[in-house]
């Protein structure tokens, strides 16, 4: 089953105007389209088989996650770390999701800035992007079971003026629980992404990782 | 002195708290490493708890009561999953994990009897907590993993049914409702045999 958007709709999908710069009567039609880019996006991405060397390769010559924040020329890692929806998307949808990017056995490397955490998770690892929305924060940083609850180890990168912060993580197989760590006080759940009670009145996010095809539940 | 493989993991366990959680905290903690490892439950949940809560700013007696709770969650599913046959780690944990979700042992044991060597017990076992996690209904999420498990689909098919009750539920249907269907789905999928049975009641992976 297709629908056809209105074309300042399909403008909106594309990137070329915001969710708020349309008419009002377009703009549940706009949220419909973006819950269901939303949704699609959730799902897993599968890449061609040679991908893997082609990446580690990429990775051994060019990026360093200092090199990103400098905004030099890291293809792979701006790759890696660019939001795979618009931030408009995100805005919209929701606070936050996670995305499965691809499984990768992480190789050697001579440059162990070049895939933050990366280096440090098990063979069998998938890559997870996490993603926040939070305009007005000064820093996010992400604490879960992977990185002992630390909220200070692992931060997210603002990778837009909108505020859209992400960062990417290889993560071994099981299940993992989180929460956004916003200016070092405000624990934030991931909206997009299942939650069960921590056992102190509050939510954790989870992801789950499987080794069957890289796919995060 | 060798240690024994659980023993030696919880040494690394102790050695996480060290320095971020209260002595007093640490101790009762330790004891409670020291029970699991007698009971042959995995540590690192404990731990995981302990620093969760220590970093969330939780009080020491509330921590303790929340990690009492994965403790016996632990326990209760390991001794499901020794009835079923099932007694690694990782199955336990993802039990707890889908305990955590909001199953009952009965649930766990459940899913666990339907697993297979195709279809493990952990695997389900997540995939079950992730859709619980998502607001299914135990029923619901119990119905949906044994119909995929026994309509013999690939392992990648359980896998993906979380992501396929996220994208219902976006398109606006309830998680029940979107479980149900999948259910139905994979029901339909079961071929009937010689004897009328469905086709994953004659798994060839079936240990």
């Amino acid at each position: 089953m297709s629908r056809e958007f209105h074309p300042l709709v399909k403008q909106l999908l594309d990137g070329e105007r915001t969710l708020y710069s349309l008419p009002p009567e377009l703009q549940a039609e706009a949220q419909e389209a973006v819950r269901l880019l939303g949704a699609m996006d959730r799902r897993d991405v599968t890449f061609s088989s040679g991908l893997e060397a082609r990446v580690m390769q990429e990775v051994r010559q060019h990026s360093t996650a200092r090199r990103v924040r400098a905004n030099t020329d890291p293809v792979l890692w701006r790759w890696l770390t660019a939001p795979s929806v618009p931030p408009w998307v995100v805005g919209a949808v929701s606070a936050a999701s996670v995305i499965a990017l691809i499984l990768v056995r992480p190789g050697p490397t001579n440059d162990p800035e070049a895939i933050a955490q990366a280096t440090a998770v098990a063979p069998e690892s998938v890559f997870v992007k996490f993603i926040l929305f939070a305009p007005a924060a000064k820093q996010v940083t992400l604490a879960g079971t992977f990185n002992r609850w630390e909220p200070g180890t692992t931060p997210l990168v603002r990778v837009s003026d909108e505020g859209v912060w992400t960062v990417t993580l290889g993560l071994p197989v099981g299940q993992h629980q989180y929460a956004f760590v916003v200016d070092g006080q405000r624990w934030v759940v991931d909206p997009a992404a299942p939650t069960v009670d921590d056992g102190f009145g509050r939510k954790n996010s989870v992801v789950s990782v499987s080794l069957e095809q890289g796919r995060v539940m | 002195m060798l240690l024994a493989p659980h023993l030696a993991g919880q040494g690394r366990a102790d050695a996480r708290l060290a320095g971020r959680v209260p002595a007093s905290l640490a101790a009762a903690v330790t004891a409670l490493l020291d029970s699991a490892a007698l009971r042959g439950l995995p540590g690192a949940p404990l731990v995981d708890k302990t620093l969760e809560g220590v970093a969330k700013g939780a009080p020491t007696d509330r921590i303790l009561v929340a990690v009492r709770t994965v403790f016996h969650q632990l326990d209760a599913v390991a001794t499901v999953l020794a009835e079923t046959g099932n007694t690694g780690a990782d199955a336990v944990e993802a039990g707890s994990f889908a305990m955590s979700a909001g199953l009952a042992t009965s649930d766990i044991g459940e899913i666990a009897r339907t697993a297979d060597r195709a279809h493990p017990a952990a695997t389900a076992l997540l995939v079950a907590g992730t859709l619980a996690a998502l607001g299914v209904p135990r029923a619901e999420t119990v119905a949906l993993v044994r119909a995929t498990i026994r309509s013999g689909r690939p392992v990648g098919d359980l896998v993906s049914l979380p992501g396929q009750v996220q994208a219902a539920m976006a398109g606006g249907s309830p998680p029940a409702a979107a479980a149900a269907g999948l259910a139905r789905a994979a029901e339909a999928h079961l071929a009937p045999g010689p004897r009328g049975k469905g086709r994953g009641q004659g798994n060839p992976h079936k240990p």
